[in-house]
């Protein structure tokens, strides 16, 4: 049992890590598709730069900085350039994707997969799993305790009355965005660095468009969204114990996807995003 | 469209491709002249290059007419990825088999892709229409239920006997799509595509229905005042636009593959966005776009081999386009209502 809660832990940090990236992103009305290319480039950035400086510390921060420059990107695409965010998303996705694979081959000299580099170790993740959990309480506490947080969710909802009472909605979105991918990559930096030492190529198998499933099935809220992530996390490690029950391991991959559609549709209570979630803003 | 922006638009696709592509050749170590020489050598250098781009571009033109005509309505479909792989599946495990001549059996596998697709698109109009949920998130959703349902139908009850794990065995000959050049894999797709192209851009300009659609695109407002009803008009250009992709799908898989691949697409779906967004929007410049891109597709094959530079910066160069222009022309998403 207890073997089962923590692959389930190991399982749903990433997860918890991105969605939590997602719900900042779409409180503060940007509607953050990249999110899979942010766990990507967090993995391998991170990978890479423990390989070349020896340091996992650094390979990790490194990591976080990463996907925190993919998310003033997609900032800046959404708010100074009013790119439509969506379309930018999937252009963060391939970049960030196809950057990866290429990485892999410039920075270790062969494609597929990285080599072995320093890690974080069974501490780090224990760490690490830790950290994503106060991650989502202190997440709900800034964003729904605090003047800040008051300010983020006033620009999902009505960024014009935001800029009226003298908020700065694209400034304010910006900085979400840029911290939602910082949380992304960190989901990434688990993965390569945390739960194993290596970067492969397409590691990152889904698990942002899960996160975004985790986003809405956990109506927009950290903690919800947190425990959809625990959810869907679960499924994951279940799939190990009842792969013998003859339960299709299909049913259980696609699961997070089709809960993510029975919330859209209203069926498990009203599903309602952030009024202003992706619609761009021109002051 | 207005031809000095699509000249602009053009020009700046170009210059990323230039820009970035030979920084990123630099850090691999290559010379960009011969990265990129080697890029256009093996995408156009002889014919069977060229009949292959010519493939490539096919395989793009039908997700990204769907897409087109999905924006042109105002729907972000980010679901062709997945209409295409239902409508493959549906074609390859029927073609498996259906054993008929090959004027039977074409039309009925390519009609079923086109249903299958149609299918997948008419879920997500469905879920838009009648519960207004978000058709970005619903289309992005089901394409990977899509990946599920398809992996399980071929390893479950759809499991052929020859198949491995994850394909279906091979099609019978007589439903091959005939070849336009012989020995290559270039087949009447490239016409069908085209015909279809055409088709389109018929129908946006000079129909009724088309001028209904590009209305509920630019101001669904006016456009309900004026009795156009709109969940109906979403539905039906959404499962228009699944039933393009699907029929891409199908195309695949009779004509380059022979058998449904679960790896049946690269990601046509997604760069299909890049397409649709150069190519305006408008079929016949998609059809160009399809083209560039076909050679960017292809060609990363051929300088991968040659000039060792990894096939995957074309795709981070796909990427940087579609994050570039999608910022330079507005596309209005009709919002929930």
């Amino acid at each position: 049992m207890f073997a089962f809660l923590w692959l389930m832990l190991v399982k749903s940090a990433p997860l918890v890590y991105a969605a939590l990236g997602g719900v900042l992103c779409e409180r503060s009305g940007v509607l953050n598709i990249g999110l899979e290319g942010m766990i990507a480039i967090g993995a391998f950035s991170g990978v890479a730069i423990s390989f070349a400086t020896g340091s996992a510390i650094l390979g990790a921060i490194g990591g976080v900085a990463s996907g925190a420059l993919l998310g003033a990107i997609l900032g800046l695409a959404a708010t100074r350039f009013r790119v439509e965010q969506i379309v930018a998303g999937t252009g963060i996705n391939l970049i960030a994707l196809g950057g990866s694979a290429y990485g892999l081959v410039v920075v270790f000299g062969q494609p597929g997969a990285s080599k072995e580099v320093n890690a974080l170790g069974p501490t780090g993740e224990i760490a690490m799993v830790c950290l994503a959990l106060a991650l989502a309480g202190l997440l709900h506490v800034f964003l729904f305790w605090t003047r800040p947080g008051l300010h983020v969710r006033a620009c999902g909802e009505n960024p014009r009355a935001a800029d009226v009472a003298g908020i700065n909605p694209l400034r304010v979105r910006f900085w979400a965005t840029t911290a939602g991918g910082a949380f992304a990559a960190l989901g990434g930096v688990f993965l390569a660095m945390a739960e194993l030492d290596l970067y492969s190529d397409g590691m990152s198998a889904g698990r942002g468009f899960i996160a975004l499933a985790a986003v809405i099935f956990g109506r927009w809220n950290p903690l919800g969204a947190a425990a959809a992530a625990l959810f869907f996390g679960a499924f994951e490690a279940l799939q190990f114990t009842l792969q013998r029950t003859g339960i299709p391991v299909e049913f259980m991959q696609a699961l997070p996807y089709v809960a993510a559609l029975i919330a859209l549709a209203g069926f498990a209570g009203r599903a309602r995003a952030p009024a202003a979630d992706g619609v761009p803003y021109r002051r | 469209m207005n031809l000095s922006r699509g000249a602009r638009d053009a020009a700046i696709a170009f210059g990323i491709i230039v820009v970035f592509g030979s920084l990123a050749m630099l850090l691999a170590g290559v010379n960009p002249i011969d990265g990129f020489s080697a890029l256009l050598i093996g995408a156009l250098g002889n014919v069977p290059e060229t009949a292959e781009t010519l493939v490539q571009t096919t395989s793009l033109l039908f997700p990204a007419l769907a897409i087109a005509l999905a924006f042109r309505a105002g729907l972000f479909n980010i679901g062709a990825e997945g209409q295409l792989l239902i409508g493959g599946l549906l074609a390859g495990v029927i073609g498996e088999r259906f054993i008929a001549p090959g004027f039977i059996a074409i039309p009925v596998l390519l009609l079923a892709g086109a249903v299958g697709g149609g299918a997948w698109g008419a879920l997500a109009g469905w879920l838009r229409a009648r519960f207004s949920a978000n058709e970005v998130i619903a289309t992005l959703m089901l394409n990977y239920v899509a990946i599920q349902v398809a992996a399980y139908a071929i390893t479950g009850p759809l499991k052929s006997a020859t198949g491995a794990g994850n394909e279906t065995g091979e099609l019978p000959a007589s439903s091959f799509l005939p070849t336009i050049l012989p020995d290559t894999r270039l087949t009447i797709a490239l016409v069908l595509a085209l015909v279809l192209a055409f088709l389109l851009r018929w129908l946006l300009r000079s129909t009724v229905i088309g001028y209904q659609l590009r209305a509920v695109g630019d101001a669904p407002r006016t456009a309900q005042r004026a009795g156009i009803d709109l969940a109906k008009m979403r539905f039906w250009t959404m499962t228009a636009s699944g039933a393009i992709a699907g029929l891409g799908g199908a195309t695949i898989v009779l004509g380059v593959l022979h058998r449904f691949n679960l790896a049946l697409s690269p990601g046509y779906g997604f760069i299909g966005i890049a397409v649709a967004l150069v190519g305006e929007l408008d079929p016949l410049w998609v059809t160009v776009a399809a083209f560039v891109f076909g050679i960017l597709q292809n060609g990363a094959i051929g300088m991968q081999a040659a000039a060792n530079v990894p096939r995957d910066v074309v795709t981070a160069i796909e990427g940087l386009i579609i994050l570039v222009l999608a910022g330079r022309r507005i596309i209005t998403r009709s919002g929930a209502d």
